[in-house]
């Protein structure tokens, strides 16, 4: 890390936290107020994230691509970028950052952890196809877990709508039957990224690798995720899958996308998606 | 029975139960060690330790278990259910995307439709108005102030099906890729020219099915690796073919005849020759050695052999000991020991140019060229499953992006008033097409600056 990126990365985390905090606080002492400003406190280390990663892009010369330090770095950018555009466009949905925020929050707490040391860019990352490859994964993983958020929210209101006891806090947010229509519009979203990232990475894999589809460890279980969101769509639309049933699964799903994008090379050491792996 | 059988192989429950399978299997394919990725010698091991396992899940095909016989039968089921649950279908979507004037109802009885409501319209607004600005808003009308039936985006359902067919383009380009398939594995080095010859490659290359092995022939002209701070950068390797002046890289193969060469891995190629007190040459060979990262590699002349290991950028450590300073080729050198009938006889440095004296001889090396190893696939088909990918992209976009909506409506005097009575109902999302259809009312009747009151 260059000392500007780290300052920053460390001071937009801190940021989230709080703002994670924020919004428990918000609900367990019934305080819809203070999600608004939770909010703006997001939108400030929203900036401060973005000035890390400029500082990381002015240090080595290219956008954080790879490995598990930029994956979280920019995915948790892509997240709180579609949990702001969300809540600016309806403001009963800023509350989807009280699900959303705590998993940027872990995933870059994970991403610090994992050698966020400044590496050239490999040549094996020099292509066009990364670009669309990459920023559609991005894509995917921001609606996937806005999916997940909704489902969040769907079920903590339900539970307080049966509960029988009034939570101011939940008032803000939209209908039931609205979070329950967003969760498959997020997951219809995801799953059109989802399916371009993974033709876009097959495309690469041909430049790169030789062949198209290896059955590498991580292009396994994008598809396992892919199948797994495929499977969501058909159970809504055909079997009728709807509220808390779609609620759970959402939140499920989402496992499946953090297993390929982080889990996978925890555990693997030879899968083919290792880039940038710097030589101690 | 069967009938029972075949019904449930047509469901779309069979469809989910396959689905989940195959995602079964896929996820047991990253558990089970599988025989391509670990190595002989892991794999011995394993068989070593756990007899009956390993014969168990080589008896199910589980150590290659993407191209198992039970993954096979279940991409067999797949498009089968596939086949047929589009045969279903299909006469259904024709239904679906007609339009008649017999689907113009009444919009306050109509069933089947969640959204109604009734609008106030102004006095110089008229029936036609109305419904042209509807078109104008995309949507196909029928009828007339007195009943019309509008949709919008009438034919999205067909995308369900392209989207659908693309999986059976991804397979005829699978099956044509996988019996086209031929892959090897090639070093040339600079200055040496390669004219297809299957023996060359090394191991033996996989062979197609169907189809004979690439028929290429290139020279290589320049092999340059480039690396900053021991991240590998670039690869640059300048060919020469029948074509003239070709340039590969990491990320850029060279490409003839169907046939791709990924630029994969370099390494010395350097010429080494013994020569006697004299200088006259006794023996010599320009020798590929695989030599990079640390690795040492053997090979013989004149009836000694010589263990080289080498230095892109050789320097003396701390503790006196070669190693490199960084995987750049800015002083490179080979550490030689020389060794006769399994006894040792010197070791030395050598640079290119310099000469290494053992026993009366001298090892010299002339030349230091690089080598550049390719892996080789040839394949046909790719357009096919880059088409299929296409259309899929194209297909689910279009589906869930421009999906169906309809409105039925009616022009009607009610309660003294000129009122729009509506009926709407959207594909996928009812309360949030709720919203549009009012806005979009809304727009409707308010064009031209006139404001609801």
């Amino acid at each position: 890390m260059s000392n500007l990126e780290s300052i920053f990365f460390w001071i937009s985390l801190v940021l989230y936290s709080l703002a994670a905090g924020g919004f428990l606080y918000s609900f367990v002492f019934k305080n819809p107020r203070f999600q608004s400003k939770m909010t703006l406190l997001i939108g400030v280390a929203f900036i401060l994230h973005t000035v890390a990663i400029g500082a990381r892009y002015a240090a080595q010369g290219h956008l954080p691509w790879s490995g598990d330090y930029e994956s979280a770095m920019m995915g948790g950018w892509f997240i709180i970028a579609a949990t702001l555009w969300v809540g600016w466009r309806n403001k009963s949905l800023q509350a989807l950052a009280a699900a959303t925020v705590p998993v940027v929050v872990i995933m870059m707490g994970y991403g610090v952890m994992r050698n966020p040391v400044l590496t050239p860019m490999s040549a094996s990352l020099k292509n066009y196809w990364l670009y669309i490859h990459v920023y559609f994964a991005w894509l995917a993983f921001g609606a996937y877990t806005l999916a997940m958020a909704a489902g969040v929210l769907y079920l903590m209101k339900k539970k307080a709508t049966q509960g029988g006891v009034a939570n101011a806090a939940y008032e803000k947010y939209p209908s039931l039957d609205r979070l329950d229509e967003l969760m498959f519009r997020y997951v219809v979203f995801g799953f059109i990224t989802d399916t371009i990232m993974i033709g876009a990475g097959a495309i690469w894999a041909k430049d790169l690798w030789g062949s198209y589809w290896s059955w590498d460890p991580v292009e396994t279980w994008s598809l396992v995720s892919w199948l797994i969101y495929g499977l969501t769509i058909h159970l809504r639309v055909t079997f009728g899958w709807r509220e808390s049933r779609l609620a759970w699964l959402v939140i499920a799903a989402l496992s499946s996308v953090i297993i390929s994008f982080f889990g996978v090379t925890f555990v693997v050491s030879s899968s083919l998606h290792m880039f940038n792996v710097p030589v101690r | 029975m069967i009938d029972s059988v075949i019904k449930y192989i047509k469901s779309l429950r069979f469809t989910l139960l396959i689905i989940s399978l195959l995602g079964v299997m896929f996820l047991l394919g990253l558990w089970i060690p599988q025989e391509r990725m670990v190595s002989p010698e892991m794999l011995a091991k394993w068989q070593l330790s756990s007899p009956q396992v390993v014969a168990a899940l080589q008896w199910l095909g589980f150590l290659n278990i993407y191209t198992s016989p039970i993954m096979l039968g279940l991409w067999g089921f797949f498009f089968l259910n596939l086949s047929l649950v589009m045969w279903q279908r299909l006469p259904l979507l024709k239904k679906r995307i007609a339009i008649s004037e017999s689907r113009i109802a009444d919009p306050a009885t109509a069933s089947g439709y969640s959204f109604r409501a009734s609008f106030p319209l102004p006095a110089d607004l008229d029936a036609a108005t109305l419904v042209s600005r509807l078109r104008r808003n995309r949507y196909a009308v029928l009828g007339d102030g007195s009943g019309f039936f509008a949709v919008k985006n009438r034919l999205s359902p067909i995308a369900f099906a392209l989207f659908h067919l693309s999986f059976f383009l991804v397979l005829v380009g699978g099956l044509t890729s996988v019996y086209t398939k031929f892959v090897g594995v090639l070093e040339v080095a600079e200055g040496e020219t390669f004219q297809g010859e299957v023996e060359r490659y090394v191991p033996t290359p996989s062979l197609a099915k169907v189809g004979p092995p690439p028929r290429v022939a290139f020279t290589v002209q320049s092999v340059v690796p480039q690396s900053v701070n021991g991240t590998a950068t670039g690869l640059k390797v300048k060919l020469q073919d029948a074509r003239g002046e070709q340039t590969a890289d990491v990320n850029r193969p060279y490409h003839d005849d169907h046939t791709t060469f990924v630029v994969d891995n370099v390494g010395p190629a350097p010429l080494f020759v013994v020569t006697d007190p004299q200088g006259k040459e006794l023996d010599g060979a320009f020798m590929k050695l695989h030599v990079m990262g640390g690795a040492a590699d053997v090979f013989s002349l004149a009836g000694y052999h010589f263990r080289a290991h080498f230095y892109p950028d050789y320097a003396l450590g701390k503790n006196g000991k070669p190693e490199t300073r960084s995987r750049e080729f800015k002083n490179p050198r080979f550490v030689i020991a020389v060794e006769h009938q399994g006894k040792p006889v010197t070791t030395g440095t050598l640079a290119a140019g310099d000469s290494l004296a053992f026993d009366n001889y001298k090892l010299v090396l002339r030349q230091m060229p690089l080598w550049v190893r390719f892996s080789v696939i040839k394949e046909q088909g790719l357009s096919i499953i880059y088409a299929g990918f296409a259309v899929a992209s194209i297909a689910v976009i279009w589906r869930f992006l421009f999906y169906r909506r309809e409105l039925m409506g009616v022009v009607r005097e009610e309660e003294g008033e000129r009122r729009l009575v509506v009926a709407g109902r959207s594909e996928f999302y009812k309360t949030l097409a709720e919203d549009e259809f009012r806005e979009l009312i809304e727009k409707i009747i308010n064009a031209g600056g006139r404001k609801e009151q």
